[in-house]
């Protein structure tokens, strides 16, 4: 009996539009990133004003790179590798109308919220919590669309392309969830659940994996998809493959704690972290020796064909990025490239070698077939991108690199007398101006060959054809007659073997893999567990065996006004610039005072520990300076001194607290157990109390008068709070458990 | 008493290395399956260059 066959259609024009979205976010996130890049080198291009500061656009710039730019080019690929390995067209054009559209309103509320301040102020997870709503009910209807476009498939087999789609879809929803856990104390204001370690050990699990997740594995399906298609011929080895996937699976989700070698983390978590980073090397090299030898026979066309050269320098800088990061995470390498440049030039080895690189590939391959053109508008012009594309490029991690290494190497060095050789940080951040002009040239060029992409690829859609054409496909459908038959015995079967025998073969011979292919709802759920798994055996004994955070009692909460001066310093977005963790390394102690203690931030919801030091740590602030300094210092940092590329702060010696908002805030932190006791009950007289005093002490410096309601004198507040509690002498215990507190603090 | 006074009192604290031996040992199985006894997957890594040879039956203008 013959099989009936399906006639059916793609849905290229969501394809079509989440293109236009990728080159569109891809000059505003690059734009964002170039102007930054100034206002390191030449602070006066802050502008002076609140929403163009570098603590509000950098979160901008991270997130329209990662969410805007790389997550649209994820979706395109998505959407138009799928319905094809699928034989399908996607599950419901509604809701792929509905992910795009909720996709581009979630980075315009981005782009609005960011730059007013609005940030929950974790790492690439900024958005505050109506936003995170939006993304995780876009995210449900992709996951349902996809999921339903693979139960309407008519291809049974999985390409390997789509596993990696699957991990992705899957892992980012358990993250976005579990990262973006916070109680709100206003429409845009939240606090994080989590406090100090924990929320630290939460973000850095979502930030690894993110770039896992976000930035790895859908770009490899990508990989798995185009880089044949370009080079007409299957990859080089399928059971590579195979091995990539797992190993993303099963050793990315541990390598999380990398990010936090030598702070108040517990050291198991800090060493697990490691030696599962390190063991990520070889299988992602496997993936990338995978997708090189693709090439196998076509080299003579890379020479030619932009598509693959965008390619095979993309596949290499993901070489590249993954020898970096597990040589990056073993601990004494760490200690020199923590909180420095190296990191940045890591990270922008992998956004723009690997990310930027595949995804241009994928346009300049796409975009023809897309508007139907016989070919792209100009291959000099994208050949031309390229070589712009790879010389910007280099020019910013060779930059960061060399500032990365100068700078870690001066913070750490001592004379012979066993002082520290430049105790000043500000000498170790003029050494490393000149290194800023470099990568802001080097940005400047990559954006340069962005925008001639941009406008190869117009010029291209300008070329089609007036209406577009619609291929109609004929492919069976999957049903009990098109189930695989068994027509004979095998041969083990006519051989007489065991069915013991025969089920040893099975399993040994990997067909076990090839049938959980065909069984993506088992496929899936194994994933999920794998990822839960690890997740739950890593973090989970952060939160729940009490001898990973030791506490100290003298640790006491934020006043009402602290409270409002810390959530100042995190809309300015200073936790860009500035670390709150001193790690036990002498050079630091020396430096800042005593190494920071687990303890000390149970009140931190959220965890201020930063990653970059592009000015000093703050840890041990308070009590450091008068308030006066800090009012003249916030107003134009330069007067302070003269060398210093910190934005001038001068709004916040005119701009009002908000008094009405502080008993809701106090409230809030009181929900997620902050012991407020009875001051919750008066905040907002209190927190007025403690800025007229502060305000009249500046007086009695000579600094300006009638700052009481000014939100400088809540930062002020705040500042001299930081580190102050551990210096302070614990009272004579009177309980048992006074006792046990004190007991904590000496560990 | 609180979830947190069970865990902490319960000795658990070394069984994250214990994870990491299993997920190591999960991982190496499949190294080992795929290398040692692999079978042949050649068919299904051409299936992206397939998409373009699949029945196209007819072009419409929409």
């Amino acid at each position: 009996m013959e099989s009936r066959l399906d006639r059916f259609t793609y849905d290229d024009a969501i394809v079509r539009k989440f293109v236009t979205a990728t080159i569109v976010w891809g000059v505003v996130a690059m734009l964002a990133g170039l102007l930054l890049a100034t206002q390191l080198a030449v602070p006066q291009m802050n502008l002076g004003l609140p929403f163009t500061s570098f603590g509000r656009l950098r979160p901008l710039h991270t997130n329209a790179a990662i969410f805007a730019f790389a997550g649209n080019a994820i979706f395109s690929a998505v959407y138009y590798s799928s319905q094809r390995l699928l034989k399908a067209r996607m599950f419901s054009d509604r809701l792929s109308a509905f992910h795009f559209w909720g996709w581009q309103a979630i980075i315009v509320a981005a782009a609005v919220t960011l730059p007013l301040g609005f940030t929950q102020a974790k790492e690439y997870a900024e958005l505050e919590w109506p936003i995170d709503i939006a993304i995780a009910v876009v995210w449900i209807a992709f996951a349902v669309n996809f999921f339903g476009t693979i139960a309407k498939r008519r291809e049974r087999h999985l390409y390997v392309a789509l596993w990696f789609y699957i991990a992705s879809i899957v892992t980012v929803a358990v993250l976005h969830v579990f990262n973006s856990m916070a109680l709100p104390a206003g429409w845009l204001k939240s606090y994080s659940v989590y406090a100090g370690v924990q929320d630290a050990f939460m973000q850095w699990w979502y930030g690894h994996n993110a770039v896992a997740f976000f930035l790895t594995t859908p770009f490899l399906g990508l990989m798995y998809y185009f880089l044949p298609k370009a080079a007409e011929r299957p990859v080089y080895s399928y059971k590579l493959s195979i091995l990539h996937f797992w190993s993303l699976v099963f050793i990315y989700i541990w390598a999380g704690p990398h990010h936090l070698h030598y702070t108040a983390l517990p050291e198991w978590a800090s060493t697990l972290g490691m030696i599962f980073s390190v063991m990520l090397w070889m299988p992602s090299w496997g993936g990338m020796i995978n997708g090189l030898l693709t090439l196998r026979g076509a080299w003579g066309k890379v020479a030619t064909d932009p598509v693959l050269k965008f390619f095979v320098v993309g596949i290499t800088f993901y070489g590249m990025s993954t020898f970096e990061g597990p040589l990056l995470s073993i601990k004494s390498v760490n200690a020199l490239a923590h909180y420095t440049d190296w990191i940045i030039a890591h990270v922008h080895s992998g956004a723009l070698g690997w990310n930027g690189f595949m995804t241009f590939g994928m346009l300049y391959w796409l975009t023809p077939r897309l508007f139907q053109t016989s070919k792209l508008w100009s291959q000099r012009l994208a050949a031309a991108h390229f070589w712009v594309g790879t010389v910007g490029m280099l020019l910013y991690i060779v930059a960061m690199y060399t500032s990365g290494v100068t700078q870690g190497l001066m913070w750490l060095a001592f004379d012979k007398t066993g002082r520290l050789s430049y105790p000043d940080f500000v000498e170790t951040v003029v050494r490393i101006i000149p290194m800023y002009w470099v990568r802001a040239v080097g940005g400047a060029l990559y954006l340069t060959g962005v925008l001639m992409g941009s406008f190869n690829i117009f010029m291209t859609w300008r070329s089609r054809p007036k209406t577009y054409e619609e291929i109609i496909v004929e492919a069976a459908p999957l049903g009990p007659d098109n189930l695989p038959k068994r027509a004979e015995p095998t041969a083990l079967e006519k051989a007489g073997v065991h069915v013991f025998g025969r089920k040893i073969d099975y399993f040994t011979e990997a067909n076990w893999h090839r049938l959980w292919e065909r069984k993506p709802f088992k496929f899936t759920v194994w994933v999920t567990i794998a990822v839960l798994v690890a997740s739950g055996f890593e973090v989970l004994p952060t939160f729940l065996i009490r001898s990973n955070v030791p506490s100290i009692a003298s640790v006491k909460p934020y006043t009402p006004l602290e409270l409002m001066g810390r959530d100042i310093y995190i809309a300015e977005g200073c936790y860009n610039c500035h670390s709150q963790m001193v790690r036990p390394l002498r050079a630091e102690t020396e430096r800042y005072g005593e190494y920071s203690k687990a303890g000390e931030f149970v009140y931190d919801h959220p965890f201020q520990w930063g990653s970059r030091r592009i000015g000093p740590d703050l840890a041990r602030l308070g009590g450091k300076y008068p308030h006066l300094w800090h009012v003249r210092h916030m107003e134009n940092p330069r007067d302070i001194n003269p060398q210093s590329i910190m934005p001038t702060y001068a709004w916040l010696l005119s701009d009002d607290i908000d008094f009405s908002v502080v008993q809701q805030r106090v409230d809030a932190m009181a929900m997620l157990g902050v012991p407020y006791g009875d001051a919750v009950l008066t905040a907002e007289k209190t927190a007025r109390e403690q800025a007229s005093l502060i305000a009249r002490e500046i007086e009695e410096q000579r600094g300006p008068a009638g700052l009481g309601g000014k939100q400088i004198v809540a930062l002020i507040a705040y500042m001299q709070r930081l580190g102050v509690d551990i210096r302070t002498p614990v009272a004579e215990p009177s309980s048992p458990t006074a006792n046990a507190n004190k007991q904590g603090a000496s560990k | 008493m609180k979830l947190s006074d069970v865990v902490s009192h319960a000795g658990l604290a070394f069984y994250a290395e214990v994870a990491l031996v299993i997920f190591a040992a999960v991982f190496l199985s499949v190294v080992a399956y795929l290398f040692i006894r692999g079978s042949d997957l050649q068919t299904l890594a051409a299936l992206p260059l397939a998409d373009d040879v699949a029945a196209k039956v007819e072009v419409k203008q929409s």
